[in-house]
């Protein structure tokens, strides 16, 4: 087991080690520079001036290498744009990121088993019929479209909740403004996630009720519906949390543009003002984090499998 | 007042001490409330607190100026160079230098005071240091250093006549403290003072920066005027135009600059809301690359903007919020500004007559040709504002008299690196923003093309001549004649194709109170007269 | 022969069961013929041009001559919703085969050879799966530009592991089945056996899997064009028209309103073309 998860996490070192090369070398081809040099009324000798300082004038390979070193020693570097420590923004932004995507994924994970799990009791009726016509929606609706015309309607129209931002500035901490803010984001978000959890859910759980040990309940005369909740629920997790761990890709995915939405001051919009900003170390730790996430996410989940299901070990 | 130039200062100044006393009692009545209320403003990134970072820009412009006081600040009546840390300048005869006397009494925001060494600190080794590229630094290119001459006077020693210097010490030129910053290895680069705590010596002080959602300010107890009557201001971060109106609306903020008219639509006949026009130096152009020798011929630029619709532009992109320009000095500066000048009008047939003069004339397909060779004109543009669909009308117009124009629309930083940086293009358009003097070297000058704010690459030695001859003015009826030659030399020439000056929208809540309405950047030179309308 | 033929009628007749079983996916294809036939067709039937702009008349109410009414410019919104309809088609479309190419080839020759050439390609694999898709997406315009070219062959990108994943499996699952050895015994070579032989087994997911890459794909340029990323003006796609109706939200909320829904109603029966096919084609599950 713990040899299991020391190969999962070499594998996945070598991993985010890809992904900040072919990201580095990306966007240093982008054209353009950093704002604070490469702006509209810069002059050419203030633009030479910033770039040597930040060492851009230097070739990319003997850039990545220096990154490199200094991230192997933890410092992932300075924001060229913002002045402060790249490990200090990640920090400040990933909590509000935490905070949209987990309520999101709750909202989304509750929601879709119990939407799931009707579907599957009243399979080919009407609920069925009502739920996955839900779903198809939430597969399709653009999730930024979505985010603008209920900002329109609640926000705007109807005035019941704040337009964006996390929470009320200048105001004392308080949970409801935060949950007023959360509202519309988290829904929007949870609404397209939703989708892929009720179809897993539902299929797994049609998939174990035919099967040999669910008939035998039935045979013994355990009534249908206790049946489903009780003996199929725990079998069907399996599958459920197998695409929990493709959720979380998903939802990183997501939140980059529902942020922009929202005026959430995540993750996501840090990585598009670096990006547009070509604030190169910016990119390089938002990508990163991202995708050290999605690892240890996918590590846990299939440790949660094993745990979950007794028929897979992992050696 | 001691010198020739003296009439002219006197001449501006009175209007503005008339002002001063009017406000001044004002304050007055306020003085015994203790400061209450909170305004809200906007800004659309996080700021960098201190005004010469490069890439401290449009979102950290406004709360920069309140935060730093300059040398001098717009007079709230006519835009003329006002008292603000410097109480009166002079220039010298040889119009080789100038001397400012400082404010005395003045402390910093820690207790220290602040004198003559600040100035030469933040002019000697920020400004003037080559090697930290502060922002607009290189409109100072004409000053040598600055002397201190005694703790409250400061002379800047000059490389070239510089007749405008009072009025770019207006512009976005904050004073920093030389004792905070002077051991920094990079005094630009000091995170705890960007991103945290400044030490200021303006109205309001930091309270508050959270990264990423706002900055809150609070009354700066040793600041030099009188007391501040708002106890509380923030800058929260919104980036999102329609947000920032929704929330206008919704009354959570005061006050939101509107570049795009259109938006104003849902603001316009709400009763809590004043929608303010403003005026501020900025005209909108389009360049045509003068490397490229099909624009080298006059009659080629006058035909290409008679054949631009510039009233029909202003009234759908702009919703009306402009005028048609007539040159680099717009009307606002009322004492420069010259009216008549050619102005091209809109006239698709005289811009063909135009075009046929300089050999241009319509092929088999309509396109113009010369010597066989189409005129096809690439229009590279950036995502920003409605720069978009203002090129895209443009393109029309001159597909009209068979100009075929591919335009290319980029993203705002690749646009930069092509036009300014590389200036690999034949024809864009965009805008400058500039302080309100007759100066207009940077974006003209022959020494500014190819590495300068001269994006056309345009050189006259002529105009070069004209523009040094402004600056070497030492009273206010020479240069206001070297300016009206210099802008009838530019309405005739066109080095830039001027298209229009735009009015600058601010919809104020009705609650705030004791703002000037001259315009944004003015008002907020003035932050100690806001008040809160109960 | 004859006999061949006796044998694949009944089969035919099978399918075309399973498909009258499946209303919704024949709806959701007649959508989807409707919606090319609009955007093929309608540009020219449709008086008005998509890029003319009339200052005089920006922003006006839907009319006998102007459908949707006018955007901001005074451009026929109706006309623009056609063109900027075949932009977005295209694109779906383009960036579905992209994805669809790259994923079967680099799957294909993973399951098919299994060894080193499998653990090099799936863990490239993996590491695709494991940037989040958008980011990787925003780094690849930014670095290339925003030509159509590239924003298809990016949002194609965004997908092709997980197609790459499926082609795998069951190529692996043939690999060792008794007819590919049967041909390989018979002097087959490796592309042939691989086109010829496994790759018609896995067709019928291939197809769901590209069905829904299409709704995929449109969603992805939509989101890109929203930030700014994506096709650029002159042409306009549903996408890059909802990025300039945000700026009119409140002087012209509708303008959001047309693209959003050609999108949502495209997407959906996509998905729903999808999800019958998997049925009608893939019975296992």
């Amino acid at each position: 087991m713990t040899a299991y998860i020391v190969r999962r996490l070499l594998q996945g070192f070598v991993v985010l080690l890809m992904i900040s090369a072919v990201t580095f070398f990306l966007i240093n081809l982008a054209p353009g520079g950093p704002s604070s040099a490469v702006n509209f009324t810069s002059t050419a000798s203030e633009r030479e001036a910033v770039l040597k300082q930040y060492g851009l004038d230097r070739p990319v390979v003997v850039r990545y290498l220096d990154w490199l070193g200094h991230a192997a020693r933890g410092d992932l570097g300075t924001s060229i744009n913002q002045g402060l420590p790249v490990a200090k923004l990640l920090g400040q932004r990933a909590g509000a990121t935490l905070e949209l995507g987990l309520t999101a994924l709750l909202l989304a994970t509750v929601g879709g088993v119990v939407l799931g799990i009707l579907a599957a009791a009243f399979r080919n009726r009407w609920p069925d019929h009502v739920v996955s016509a839900l779903s198809a929606l939430g597969m399709a609706i653009p999730g930024f479209w979505l985010g603008i015309v209920v900002i329109i309607l609640f926000a705007v129209r109807l005035g019941w909740l704040p337009t964006s931002g996390v929470f009320s500035v200048g105001a004392q901490f308080s949970i409801v403004d935060r949950l007023r803010h959360l509202a519309l984001p988290a829904s929007v978000l949870a609404f397209t996630l939703m989708p892929n959890i009720v179809r897993v859910t539902r299929s797994a759980l049609l998939e174990v009720s035919r099967s040999d040990y669910v008939r035998t309940a039935h045979a013994k005369g355990v009534r249908p519906r206790a049946v489903l909740l009780k003996h199929t629920f725990k079998n069907a997790l399996v599958p459920v949390l197998a695409i929990l761990g493709l959720v979380t890709t998903v939802l990183f995915s997501g939140s980059v543009v529902i942020e922009s939405v929202f005026g959430w001051a995540g993750l996501g919009r840090l990585a598009i003002e670096a990006a547009n900003g070509r604030d190169y170390p910016v990119i390089l730790g938002v990508t990163l984090l991202a995708g050290a996430f999605v690892v240890v996410v996918n590590l846990v989940v299939d440790l949660l499998y094993a745990a979950v299901d007794p028929r897979i070990r992992h050696g | 007042m001691r010198t020739k130039s003296g009439p002219r200062w006197k001449s501006l100044m009175l209007p503005m001490l008339a002002a001063l006393a009017i406000a001044g009692s004002l304050s007055a009545q306020a003085q015994a409330t203790t400061p209450s209320g909170t305004l809200t403003f906007v800004t659309n990134a996080d700021p960098t607190l201190n005004p010469w970072t490069p890439g401290a820009v449009i979102e950290s412009n406004l709360i920069n100026t309140i935060l730093f006081d300059q040398l001098t600040r717009y007079s709230t009546t006519d835009l003329t160079p006002a008292p603000d840390l410097a109480t009166s300048w002079e220039a010298a005869p040889d119009a080789m230098s100038w001397i400012f006397h400082l404010r005395s009494g003045v402390k910093w925001s820690d207790g220290q005071p602040f004198g003559a060494d600040d100035v030469a600190f933040t002019f000697n080794k920020v400004i003037l240091n080559k090697d930290l590229g502060a922002n607009n630094s290189s409109v100072f290119s004409p000053v040598d250093h600055v002397e201190v001459v005694d703790p409250l006077t400061v002379r800047f020693v000059l490389k070239s006549p510089f007749s405008s210097l009072p009025y770019y010490l207006a512009y976005f030129a904050g004073i920093l403290p030389a004792h905070v910053l002077q051991d920094a290895p990079n005094p630009l680069q000091v995170a705890s003072f960007n991103k945290s705590n400044p030490v200021v010596t303006g109205p309001f002080k930091v309270a508050e920066f959270v990264t990423g959602s706002y900055v809150r300010l609070e009354p700066n107890p040793d600041y030099w005027g009188p007391q501040p009557k708002v106890k509380t201001i923030v800058f929260k971060e919104v980036s999102d135009a329609n947000t920032q109106l929704a929330q206008l609306l919704a009354g959570s903020v005061d006050m939101v600059t509107v570049t795009n008219p259109t938006l104003l639509a849902g603001v316009e006949h709400n009763p809590n809301l004043e929608v303010i026009r403003q005026s501020q130096n900025i005209w909108y152009w389009v360049a045509l690359n003068q490397g490229d020798p099909r624009f080298t011929d006059v009659r080629v630029r006058q035909a290409l903007l008679t054949a631009i619709d510039r009233k029909a532009i202003i009234d759908s992109v702009l919703k009306g919020y402009g005028t048609v320009a007539t040159g680099p000095i717009a009307p606002l500066q009322k004492a420069f500004y010259d009216a008549n000048v050619p102005s091209y009008a809109y006239d698709p047939a005289k811009a063909k007559e135009l075009l046929a003069e300089a050999g241009w004339t319509p092929g088999p397909n309509g396109i113009l040709q010369k010597d066989g060779k189409p005129l096809t004109i690439t229009m590279p543009t950036g995502q920003f504002g409605y720069l978009v669909n203002a090129t895209l009308l443009v393109q029309q117009y001159w597909k009209a008299i068979g100009v075929d124009v591919k335009v290319n629309v980029m993203e705002w930083n690749a646009y930069i690196q092509e036009v300014v940086v590389k200036r690999n293009y034949q024809a864009t358009l965009a805008w400058w923003s500039t302080p309100p003097t007759p100066d207009i070297t940077p974006y003209f000058s022959s020494a500014a093309a190819e590495r300068g704010n001269n994006i056309p690459n345009y050189k006259s030695p002529e105009l070069d001549a004209l523009m040094a001859q402004a600056r070497s003015a030492t009273n206010q009826q020479d240069e206001i004649k070297v300016v009206q030659t210099i802008q009838q030399n530019v309405a005739q020439n066109l080095p830039y194709l001027f298209l229009w000056y735009p009015d600058i929208i601010t919809v104020l809540n009705k609650r705030v109170g004791g703002m000037a309405t001259i315009n944004t950047p003015t008002a907020f030179q003035y932050a100690a007269d806001w008040y809160v309308k109960p | 022969m004859a006999e061949a033929l006796a044998a694949a009628r009944p089969r035919r007749s099978r399918l075309a069961r399973r498909i009258a079983r499946h209303p919704i996916g024949v709806a959701a294809a007649a959508v989807i013929v409707l919606l090319l036939a609009m955007v093929s067709f309608g540009p020219l039937l449709y008086p008005q041009s998509p890029e003319a702009a009339n200052p005089a008349l920006s922003l006006a109410d839907p009319s006998a001559a102007h459908w949707f009414g006018t955007d901001e410019l005074g451009r026929d919104v109706f006309a623009r919703i056609l063109a900027g309809g075949r932009v977005s088609l295209a694109v779906g479309l383009m960036s579905m085969l992209v994805g669809l190419t790259l994923g079967t080839l680099v799957g294909g020759l993973g399951g098919y050879f299994g060894g080193r050439t499998e653990m090099v390609l799936m863990r490239l694999v993996d590491v695709f799966m494991a940037i989040p898709a958008f980011f990787l997406i925003l780094v690849i315009i930014t670095a290339f530009g925003n030509q159509p070219g590239t924003v298809i062959v990016t949002v194609g990108l965004g997908f092709w592991a997980q197609m790459a994943r499926v082609v795998h499996a069951e190529f692996s699952k043939y690999r060792t089945a008794e007819f590919v050895e049967a041909t390989q015994a018979l002097g087959a070579s490796h592309p042939r056996t691989m086109v010829r032989h496994i790759l018609p087994q896995v067709v019928p997911q291939a197809i769901v899997l590209a069905t829904l890459g299409v709704g995929w794909s449109i969603l992805s340029e939509a989101a890109l064009s929203y930030l700014g990323l994506g096709i650029q003006p002159p042409l306009a796609s549903w996408g890059s028209m909802l990025q300039n109706a945000q700026a009119y939200l409140w002087a012209k909320p509708i303008l959001a309103i047309y693209p959003g829904l050609f999108i949502a109603l495209t997407v959906l029966a996509f998905n729903t073309l999808g999800n019958a096919l998997r049925d009608v084609l893939d019975p296992r599950d």
